[in-house]
């Protein structure tokens, strides 16, 4: 046996030594973060979507009058982008959107 | 799916990531424990409170960046690259980690192999070990202890592929050399 295979063996067979676990994991384990706080299965996307519903009605019932999202289309819709209905539709819309994106990665 | 000892290394992640699973990650730390340890105590030159520590240090990122395990890597290269990352910033804290090549030559009498004995002692393996150069050990270690590629290790250690191979190649002879002149145990 050439030398080269004669170290390799060496190397290979102290690596291959069996180190026992001797409380090892379990020290391991104290160290990791506590775990995640528990919620009940498929709470999230109701938790989102009853957000983003609220959020809804509230900017709706709180806007001023003239800043109605019906309006708001149609101001939109002709190229009137600085009107409060404008506002308050483009301001609705994002919140639907990023809703239906947090939804979406849920799912 | 269970974290018992039938499950596979992507089994055990997958109930880690989906459920926190701490059985399985116990599982895992068990499964590897042993050659990580092993890795690092010749990196740490026969040092094992430093190498336990490094271990426990290695095992705990490896809970925390979990998610970000790609399934197509072994998930014992992707342990080792963290082991060998934990080890070089404890070796940067004490001292400059010298990866590059170095000029230094095997010592004399390199060439004279055939005195080597069939069998050495883990001590004196642990003294040989501890007198090559850092890139030198770190290569042996991943190589040979970590049981990676060239081609793995050089990615693990942040070392070209050519600086691997010389380093593996200069750190045998070194290696030859002085156990040679040990007397079989």
């Amino acid at each position: 046996m050439n030398t080269t295979d004669k170290l390799d063996r060496i190397l290979r067979r102290d690596a291959a030594e069996e180190l026992p676990d001797a409380g090892f994991a379990a020290r391991v384990l104290m160290e990791l973060p506590p775990p995640r706080p528990r919620r009940a299965a498929g709470l999230d996307p109701f938790l989102v979507a009853g957000s983003a519903a609220l959020g809804s009605l509230l900017a709706v019932a709180f806007a001023p009058s003239e800043a109605n999202v019906v309006q708001g289309m149609i101001d939109l819709f002709q190229r009137q982008m600085l009107t409060p209905a404008a506002y308050a539709s483009i301001g609705l819309s994002a919140t639907l959107l990023v809703s239906a994106v947090l939804l979406a990665r849920e799912g | 799916m269970s974290s018992d000892g039938a499950a596979s290394d992507a089994e055990l992640i997958v109930a880690v990531l989906e459920r926190d699973d701490r059985r399985a990650f116990a599982r895992l730390v068990e499964r590897h424990q042993s050659r990580v340890r092993t890795v690092l105590r010749r990196l740490t030159k026969g040092d094992m409170a430093l190498a336990d520590d490094l271990a426990q240090e290695t095992f705990v990122l490896a809970w925390r960046n979990l998610a970000s395990f790609r399934f197509e890597a072994r998930f014992s290269t992707w342990i080792y690259r963290i082991a060998f990352n934990a080890w070089q910033s404890e070796a940067r804290k004490r001292r400059e980690v010298a990866m590059d090549l170095d000029d230094e030559a095997p010592p004399e009498g390199s060439e004279s192999y055939e005195e080597m004995p069939d069998i050495v002692s883990r001590m004196d393996l642990e003294r040989a070990m501890a007198a090559l150069s850092d890139g030198e050990r770190a290569a042996i270690a991943a190589c040979y202890y970590a049981d990676l590629s060239h081609e793995e290790a050089s990615e693990a250690l942040g070392m070209p592929l050519g600086t691997v191979k010389t380093h593996v190649m200069r750190a045998k002879a070194k290696l030859k050399a002085r156990l040679a002149q040990k007397e079989p145990t």
